[in-house]
């Protein structure tokens, strides 16, 4: 049965993001992530509160990176977090966003081979270890715990790339794509399965996440006016090659990228078109999202995360797709 | 008089619409800043163990969203709701 998460950017002030997620698990999400920026609240903080306000809910980061956060340092918070709420934690780690990491003067280097190796200290770590290990991005020398941690953690990799996510297929308990669409997911999935394959594990052992641009509201203008700032900033970000499989008009994307670098948020939603929200959103009435969630469970996800901006109004949407969407794939 | 008792005081069949608006007032404001550490965990706890619009849920509420968004609070209470008497003792308490 697909899982339902909830994706929150700690942006607001803590105890609104934790209102947040006590009524998400409320509403009955199995997950839930708490994304990992500089600029934002500390995710580990949000994290170890989330532990004590929620009973069941499955959370982790979604996703940290190893260049701001070290291997070790990630294996420590979470073995930290898995002692708060036993068992309900999950490590979501990427290579982080290049932009990102230059504004802290931190170097992305080799992002695939940093993550293959920040997976193995962290899962030594965390079995309890002396980790000595080197790497050619890190390197461990006899690093152990002070204390036993509990154990296994399922780790989900961030990935987007066609190596990376054949390496998250292949070494990962779950890949975290930002996809909305299925052409995006189709794409994914195939990468996914040549590294189970190689693993030689079953696709089904692998929980295929969806991180969408999620808006919902009983009115169709009003999801899709609020997905727009987002769907602006993703298809600014967008490579040109994801553009073109979705037959996106480039220079219409250049049009956004310009006004985006000017500080004209105002232009840059202005030409936001319904085909660039179809392409980067799951947004709509409850019954077309419903329909396009559909969509991307026949492309091959597992679990579909409810991403940014969730709605026009965050507490109403969140109710809405309790009543609405969820009960439509858990009867 | 205290948050508690006005919040005792509000008629039953007002107390969802008045914790839907109030929560609408805390969770939007931004002025977040102004939140006391304590009162935001207030909120929480009481959002945990039930919704919030029980007594205690309500009172939480309201002392938030006066702290917050006062002007739009009190006339919420005044015009919306027709509670002007809880309007004007939350106006002698502030």
């Amino acid at each position: 049965m697909v899982k339902f998460g909830i994706e929150f950017v700690p942006r607001e002030a803590h105890w609104k993001t934790i209102f947040y997620a006590i009524q998400a698990e409320k509403r009955g999400f199995d997950n839930l992530w708490i994304t990992d920026h500089y600029n934002n609240r500390n995710v580990y903080v949000i994290l170890a509160e989330a532990a004590f306000y929620t009973k069941k809910i499955v959370f982790g980061p979604g996703v940290t990176n190893p260049y701001l956060v070290n291997p070790v340092m990630t294996a420590q918070s979470m073995a930290s977090l898995d002692e708060l709420a036993p068992g309900r934690v999950v490590l979501g780690i990427g290579a982080g966003d290049k932009t990102t990491l230059a504004a802290t003067g931190v170097e992305m280097r080799k992002p695939l081979t940093a993550v293959v190796e920040t997976i193995e200290i962290f899962r030594r770590m965390i079995e309890g270890k002396t980790v000595s290990f080197e790497g050619k991005v890190f390197k461990a020398m006899g690093t152990k715990f002070n204390f036993k941690p509990r154990g296994q953690i399922p780790v989900y990799v961030g990935a987007q790339g066609p190596k990376m996510l054949k390496t998250a297929g292949k070494i990962g308990d779950g890949v975290l794509i930002n996809a909305s669409h299925p052409k995006d997911v189709d794409y994914a999935v195939g990468r996914i399965k040549l590294g189970v394959e190689e693993a030689e594990k079953k696709l089904t052992d692998v929980d295929i996440t969806a991180y969408t641009s999620f808006s919902v509201h009983k009115k169709l203008e009003k999801a899709t006016q609020a997905a727009v700032p987002v769907v602006a900033f993703i298809a600014a970000g967008s490579p040109n090659v994801i553009l073109e499989r979705h037959q996106i008009d480039v220079k219409k994307v250049d049009k956004i990228r310009g006004a985006l670098r000017a500080g004209d948020f105002g232009g840059a939603f202005g030409s936001v078109s319904p085909e660039m929200v179809e392409a980067f959103s799951v947004s709509g009435t409850p019954d077309v999202c419903i329909e396009q969630i559909n969509r991307l469970l026949k492309a091959g996800i597992s679990q579909f995360v409810v991403g940014s901006p969730i709605g026009p109004n965050v507490r109403k949407s969140i109710d809405l797709v309790s009543k609405t969407v969820i009960p439509h794939f858990k009867k | 008089m205290t948050y508690q008792k006005i919040a005792e005081s509000i008629p039953l069949e007002k107390r969802e619409k008045l914790s839907d608006k109030l929560l609408n007032f805390v969770l939007k404001s931004k002025k977040e800043s102004k939140m006391p550490s304590s009162l935001a965990t207030s909120i929480l706890d009481q959002w945990r163990l039930g919704p919030l619009t029980t007594e205690k849920g309500l009172a939480v509420l309201l002392k938030a969203a006066v702290l917050l968004e006062s002007e739009k609070t009190i006339a919420f209470l005044e015009q919306e709701l027709q509670l002007v008497s809880v309007a004007k003792a939350i106006e002698e308490m502030k």
